[in-house]
């Protein structure tokens, strides 16, 4: 509230009396001369007067629902007026009154007017029967004023008697009121009078009641305000607020906040804090006493008025300050800085900002810093200052406020410059400094111009705005890149991309690109509020009653009308995110179609254009006119329907069809020939041809077809003028074909016996001659001084080219798109959606998910008997030993240039995994490790992993060049900033894993049992590399390995068996038990029913129908397909038919058995076996210490402590 | 304050743009920045691993001491057998412009020291370079100061770098140099580091005044650094169109590593891996990893591998 932002003043006579409409922007104000003024203070235009009291008019009121204006003056006459537009007048006068009527008031419910005068009376009236209905008695002086309780019946009142009275009018409201007039008696039954409140040591001018509390206020000319409070029973002086110096006039409590505004004859208005009853402002005027003082009821605006006219003033901004970043909004609302999201609509607050500044002032700025997280908000109490604080992270809870951490300072402007410097302005020494998120100073900049405002302006630079331009800064140069002439800039707006940027005045629009080189300006004659970027590069804005848009070459148009401003924040399609005047978050539906058309067109975006041609409807005299303005008008031809029009674009576009097609519609001659005149220009004579022959333009048609050498069409008009007997046209046309004979009939038919008797010599035609010398009776003897003339060589010129059947060819035009798309304006052949291909791929993409995801769910279908974790004991003990011997070295590190520890010592302590030790190339820990672990002991296997995993875990970059480049390290946990918790990237990870073991299965589907078996030893070589974080990970570790090794065994043994098939073919016995073993692997169902049916075959080969039942049985089990389900029922039936085998086969399904992973021989239940320390295979005890043959890893049999545990 | 054209070259060499640097046309070489202009210029032709192209660019009969620095550096690095005699010039010029009667600007003593700096660090002599360069000398010399920063980093002592940093950040007023150096330290400490390093990339590809690969190969290192794999390999990408398809190393040996990270993807890395092993054999990832391939084999072979599980003939 440092400034009284003055929207509104109006020069006259002195104000005596003020009020607002509640809903129109119009104040009501009654003068010193008599004059009762209706101003619209938005336009600033006087809108009506009403002079029709004698003397000073002090009362004034208009009617909170209905359009009615009650006045009251010095002639002792209250009149009640019309406000409606068209019938402003004075309705009627209410007479009674002895003296000067103070103030005049419209009950908010009742049909009542209440009136004080210097009568010493209170008067109260009925408006629709125009009669005094009370009489309210008791003051000792003039009645100042007197005004309706805004709830319950009560009034109170201000005299001169030094006391303020209140009134209670509920009888008034039961009873009937004694409507006969000079009964003044029974008057008194209605009103008494309540409290009378006595306090002020001199007259009291005015008095109010709170709009909510049991509060009253009241001004004296004993330069108090008095705030009185009261109860059921009794009223009682609160407290005074001192400070006006001369006599108060009027004193109103803040409809909105806890403040009073008072305004007195020493010229000024004051602002107090009505909990505290402190002076929090004073504005000063020169000369003006000040009289009176309303306030709007809605709207944070009031008015005061003088001796030498009025003002229309806020105490605060309204403007909230907000900052855009990305789709979330951030602004300021009843001091707390909140965030918006405008796709899902979450509010919420997020600061408490309660303690910055002013507590009567909200903050005027805001930008955020989405990298740290932080604000910067100014204020312009205490001179403007700034403050820089972080948002918290999460938001439950009681909200922080900014004074725990943030970080202040004076400053005019201080906006964001980069993610961690921020520019502050200080207008009265004229510096700019940059600092840093610790608030200290890095640069000072001298700005080139007289700086008001500065805004961010791309990448380290800065917009200063001056009295007469802006400037674009460069502040790592200390330069101005650019510099636009433009009033002063108030607002800066950048697009999305920041390939463009809006600068808005108070009357001008900026449109500049991001260096400035180029720029377009606006002009607006109502003040310009808002504006936000469309995705699609038009910047829509608000005025004071507009949302309109302009394009980036500075074409605008009105988008919607609004009632009262708003802030916009976001344009997204078709709707607005705006701020309202409370800092509400709103949204406003448009219809962004015209903008939008008018973009594509300017983009040359034709398909965006035809889209929405065809999708909206577009249409009317202003578009027709852009289209035809800008260039467009074969588009233009699609929106008309006036052939007049029609056929005017067409010509304009060169379009003959169409307008061949109107000018038929029309027919009119002027029509043909303006068609004929553009057929021309185009060489189109078939259409000329047509033209002149709609109008009948023999000799330009003639013309033509001996331009165009159309001889049979010559002789044809030869013909028609035979017939029309117009010897000229004969005579052309006859010259025009070459035809003599003709011709020469023609000249005798007309007796130009002379020309036709030369004509018919020269052309040798001597008996034709003499023919015509009888006919004009001579003979040749009268002739002979005719010199002879010769040979005439006059003759048609031969036709080169045959133009008659060719078209000349018409200028190819880039319009060729509407012209395939649009021709006669028929658009149903136009190109394609142009949307269509984004969806078609999102749909492909997203069949490929399903399918990818169906693929998943196979792969979790794996086997549930995991195996216990072994996570021993002493892998924990191993690593409270490295955590110490950590700490222990890095006591040792000193000061000085000596190397430190690097990032890959420090992995390898942090980590008992394998996988770790490896991506950070200590390959001797990592094989101990693999060892220890697992009892690995061929590493050959593993060099392309260990490799590729150290390989994946490195990044080198140069900053500074020719130097050696810099080291550096991926981490997996990139969050983590303590060197003792920090850890190699996971460069191998069990979902990689998974999916090559899924490759595996498709192997052994697709029956690649080679490829299967290599992939499945590869998934067993990478799971000793994938570091697990958590238990249930660990699980799945685990499960992946066991899996992983039944495939392997399986696919081992049948390749096993597919060897022994073609080497020892005779040894059907092993190859049956081979083929059984392969269905006792833990398979899923899919390959569980491969293994079962390969089982069934060659059991049925040799003749072994009962285990063929058994295993045609489990096949059933599985639930295969039709087909398969109908063989597996055949091979049972066989069985039992047939209940013998022939081969006798060291199998039993009845008895539990493992298959020794080597051997490929059972295990039974209780026989003694080893294990392979990895995958836990179990092995014939013989086997103990050789190398595992399933992975080729391991040594069957050796002691090993399992995967560490989890972290 | 350096005239805006030596404003422009600086920044060009610092943020990487070598290949515009390259092709600048010097200004008259009379003018007070040719000198300047021209070691910048020529320690792009050395960045580029162009050190023939020196000889023509600086004559060999050059007085001034900033010059014959570049052109020792440009020797020193050729690898040629003229390396030890280069670096033994550039220990004389550090001497001499130590000496009262040196006869060179204050500006061209700091980039003899830059030079020489540089050499020694590729040397190896991390003692010298620190030396050289003046490290917590409080030295005020920014490009000193970078080298010096990351030479610190390069011995694992990102605190050291740190405090020169903060040092420089008294008087540096916030200069492009100074945010590249805090950069750096923040590739190399991580978490909150990694997000400042990330910020200044994108903030300097946003540059209009320049466009270099580089910066998109150090986001892309950056966020492979931060884990955003997919997002890296993309900056990656873009850095090798820009290069006109032939990145070079840095941007290769991190396309290795992000193809590396990304599922299904072993066949690419493996390709990248080979183009990188043929192409820049001596880049410090392919000789990292051709040490460490004969570690390993040293390391497997104390492990006794017992004979194959066969069975007996059953």
């Amino acid at each position: 509230m440092s400034v009284m932002l003055t929207k509104f003043e109006s020069k006259s006579n002195r104000v005596k009396g003020l009020a607002f409409h509640p809903t129109q922007p119009l104040l009501a104000a009654s003068l010193h001369n008599g004059s009762v003024q209706l101003w619209n203070y938005r336009m600033g235009v006087l809108v009506d007067r009403f002079d029709e009291h004698e003397g000073p008019v002090r009362g004034v009121a208009i009617h909170p629902s209905r359009p009615l204006l009650v006045t009251g003056g010095d002639d002792y006459k209250i009149k009640v007026w019309d406000l409606k537009p068209q019938s402003r007048r004075c309705l009627f006068t209410l007479h009674g009154h002895l003296d000067y009527i103070r103030t005049v008031q419209f009950h908010h419910e009742m049909p009542w007017i209440i009136s004080c005068s210097d009568d010493q009376t209170i008067r109260i009236w009925n408006s629709t029967s125009r009669n005094c209905i009370a009489i309210l008695t008791g003051h000792s002086h003039y009645v100042m004023s007197a005004f309706f309780h805004p709830k319950e019946d009560l009034v109170v009142s201000a005299s001169m008697d030094q006391t303020v009275r209140v009134w209670d009018i509920s009888g008034l409201r039961k009873g009937t009121p004694n409507t006969a007039p000079g009964t003044f008696d029974s008057f008194d039954t209605f009103s008494t009078v309540k409290y009378v409140l006595e306090g002020h040591d001199r007259g009291v001018n005015y008095a109010v009641f709170h709009p909510t509390l049991p509060l009253i206020l009241s001004a004296g000319d004993d330069r108090q305000i008095k705030l009185w409070r009261m109860s059921e029973t009794k009223a009682w002086e609160v407290d005074a607020c001192r400070g006006h110096f001369n006599n108060v006039s009027s004193a109103l409590f803040h409809p909105k906040h806890e403040l009073i505004v008072s305004c007195g004859e020493d010229k000024t208005v004051r602002v107090w804090d009505l909990a505290k009853r402190s002076a929090v402002q004073t504005f000063r005027r020169e000369h003006d006493r000040f009289w009176v003082l309303a306030a709007h009821p809605e709207l944070n605006l009031f008015a005061a008025g003088h001796d030498n006219g009025l003002i229309v003033f806020k105490l605060e901004r309204e403007r909230p300050a907000f900052c855009l970043h990305g789709d979330t909004v951030y602004y300021v609302r009843d001091k707390y800085v909140r965030s918006y999201d405008i796709n899902t609509g979450a509010d919420v607050g997020l600061l408490s900002v309660r303690k910055f500044g002013s507590p009567y002032v909200p903050p005027r700025t805001l930008s955020f810093n989405p990298a740290e997280r932080a604000v910067i908000l100014t204020i312009s109490s205490d001179n403007g200052m700034y403050e820089l604080t972080s948002l918290p992270k999460d938001t439950a809870g009681e909200l922080k406020d900014s004074s725990v951490d943030g970080k202040r300072g004076s400053g005019q402007a201080a906006i964001f410059v980069a993610r961690n410097r921020f520019a502050v302005l200080n207008k009265a020494s004229q510096l700019i400094e940059v600092r840093d998120l610790s608030n200290s100073v890095v640069k000072s900049i001298k700005p080139p111009v007289q700086t008001n405002e500065i805004f961010y302006g791309g990448t380290a630079s800065l917009i200063l705005s001056s009295t007469s331009s802006v400037v674009l800064y460069d502040i790592q140069q200390g330069k101005t890149i650019a510099e636009i002439n433009s009033p002063p800039v108030k607002y800066v707006v950048w697009s999305a991309d920041g390939a463009s940027v809006a600068l808005l005045s108070k009357h001008t629009i900026t449109i500049a690109n991001k260096n400035f080189s180029q720029n377009t300006l606006i002009h607006e004659t109502i003040r310009i509020k808002s504006g936000a970027w469309d995705d699609a590069g038009v910047f829509v804005y608000s005025t004071l009653n507009h949302v309109k848009y302009c394009l980036p070459q500075g074409d605008h148009g009105v988008i919607c009308t609004l009632d009262n401003p708003v802030y916009l924040t976001r344009v997204k399609g078709k709707t607005v995110h705006c701020l309202d005047r409370s800092a509400r978050p709103r949204t406003i539906t448009i219809d962004p179609t015209e903008y939008r058309f008018k973009l594509a067109l300017i983009r040359n975006n034709y398909e965006e254009v035809l889209y929405l041609i065809r999708t909206s409807n577009l249409l009317g005299q202003s578009i027709i006119a852009y289209l035809q303005q800008k260039g467009f008008p074969e588009i233009a031809l699609h929106f008309v329907e006036d052939k007049n029009t029609r056929f005017d674009l067409a010509i304009e576009c060169g379009n003959l069809d169409v307008a061949m097609e109107t000018a038929k519609a029309i027919d009119r001659p002027e029509c043909w020939n303006r068609l004929a005149q553009q057929a021309l220009k185009q060489g189109n004579h078939k259409i000329v041809e047509k033209c002149y022959q709609q109008v009948k333009d023999f000799d330009k048609l003639s013309f033509l077809y001996l331009a165009t050498g159309s001889t049979v069409k010559v002789s044809k008009m030869q013909k028609i003028a035979d017939a029309r007997g117009d010897p000229m046209s004969r005579f052309h046309n006859a010259l025009y074909a070459g035809d003599v004979i003709g011709r020469i009939a023609v000249l005798r038919e007309v007796g130009m016996y002379p020309l036709a008797y030369l004509t018919a010599k020269t052309n040798g035609l001597d008996e034709l001659a003499l023919e015509i010398l009888q006919d004009a009776g001579l003979t040749e003897a009268d002739v002979d001084d005719v010199p002879d003339f010769g040979r005439a060589s006059l003759k048609p010129l031969p036709v080169v080219t045959d133009t008659t059947n060719l078209n000349w060819p018409s200028i190819p035009g880039g319009e060729s798109f509407f012209d395939r798309a649009l021709a006669n304006g028929n658009l149903e052949a136009g190109a394609a959606e142009p949307y269509m291909n984004g969806d078609h791929s999102a749909a492909a993409s997203a069949a490929l998910d399903n399918w990818a995801k169906d693929e998943e769910d196979q792969d979790l279908a794996a086997d549930e008997d995991g195996w216990d974790l072994d996570a021993g004991g002493d892998a924990q003990a191993e690593e409270g030993e490295e955590e110490a011997a950590a700490q222990e070295e890095e006591e040792e590190l000193g000061a000085g240039a000596s190397p430190g520890v690097s990032e890959t010592e420090i992995w390898t302590r942090n980590s008992p995994f394998a996988g770790d030790h490896v991506a950070a190339g200590s390959f001797d820990t990592a094989m101990q490790l693999l060892h220890r672990q697992f009892g690995v002991v061929n590493f050959e296997h593993l060099k392309p992993l260990f490799l590729s995993v150290y390989r994946s875990a490195h990044a080198y970059l140069t900053p500074i060049a020719s130097l050696p480049p810099l080291h550096l390290h991926l981490r997996r946990n990139p969050a983590e900033s303590s060197l003792t918790r920090v850890l190699p990237v996971a460069v191998v990870t069990l979902k990689q894993v998974r999916a090559e073991l899924s490759e595996g299965f498709r192997a052994v589907s697709g029956n690649r049992l080679a490829d299967a078996q290599t992939t499945f030893r590869s998934v067993l070589q990478s799971l000793l590399f994938v570091v697990i974080a958590s238990d249930s990970e660990a699980k799945d570790w685990r499960d992946t390995v066991t899996t992983a090794r039944e495939y392997l065994l399986g696919v081992s043994i049948e390749l096993e068996r597919r060897r022994l098939m073609t080497a020892e073919p005779d040894n059907v016995r092993r190859g049956l038990e081979l083929a059984a073993y392969f269905t006792h692997c833990k398979l899923q169902p899919p390959h569980m029913r491969i293994a079962l049916r390969s089982a069934m075959q060659v059991f049925t080969k040799a003749n072994n129908s009962a285990t063929t039942a058994k295993f045609a049985q489990r096949l059933l089990d599985l639930n295969p397909d039709p087909k398969l389900v109908a063989q597996a029922r055949q091979r049972i039936a066989a069985g039992d038919r047939n209940p013998r085998d022939a081969v006798e086969v060291s199998y039993d399904e009845f008895i539990e058995f493992e298959i020794c992973a080597a051997s490929y021989t059972p295990i039974y239940k209780g026989s003694p076996s080893v294990r392979d320390p990895y995958t836990d295979a179990a092995f014939l005890p013989e086997f103990k210490g050789t190398l595992d043959p399933l992975t080729r890893l391991t040594e069957i049999g050796a002691v090993a402590s399992g995967l560490p545990a989890p972290r | 304050m350096d005239s805006s054209e030596l404003y422009n070259v600086k920044q060009q060499f610092f943020l990487g743009a070598f290949k515009s640097l390259v092709d600048l046309t010097l200004p008259d070489p009379s003018s007070d920045d040719y000198t300047p202009i021209l070691v910048y210029k020529a320690r792009a032709h050395i960045a580029l691993d162009d050190t023939k192209s020196i000889s023509t660019l600086v004559p060999a009969d050059t007085e001034n001491l900033a010059l014959k620095a570049v052109s020792a550096l440009a020797k020193y690095t050729s690898g040629t057998d003229a390396a030890d005699p280069a670096l033994e010039e550039l220990r004389d010029l550090c001497v001499e412009i130590e000496g009262e009667d040196a006869d060179a600007s204050e500006r061209e003593k700091g980039l003899v020291r830059v030079v020489a700096g540089t050499a020694f660090a590729r040397a190896g002599e991390v003692e010298e370079a620190l030396e050289t360069l003046g490290a917590e000398t409080g030295t005020e010399n920014l490009e000193a100061v970078a080298i010096i920063v990351q030479i610190y980093l390069s011995i694992h002592r990102p605190d050291l770098a740190r405090k020169e940093f903060e040092r420089s950040k008294q008087w540096a007023e916030d200069d492009l140099l100074l945010q590249l150096i805090e950069a750096s330290i923040g590739l190399v400490s991580g978490k909150d580091g990694y997000a400042d390093s990330s910020s200044f990339f994108t903030e300097q590809l946003a540059n209009p005044s320049l466009s270099s690969p580089h910066l998109l190969t150090s986001r892309g290192v950056t966020r492979l650094l931060r884990g955003e794999i997919v997002e890296a390999k993309s900056d990656l990408e873009e850095a090798v169109a820009q290069q006109g398809g032939h990145e070079d190393a840095e941007t290769l040996a991190a396309s290795v590593v992000a193809a590396g990270l990304l599922p299904g993807k072993k066949g690419e890395a493996e390709q990248l891996w080979t183009r990188l092993t043929t192409e820049y054999p001596t880049h410090p990832l392919v000789s990292a990893v051709n040490e460490k391939a004969e570690q390993f084999d040293e390391f497997a072979a104390k492990y006794q591998v017992p004979p194959l599980a066969i069975p007996t003939a059953a």
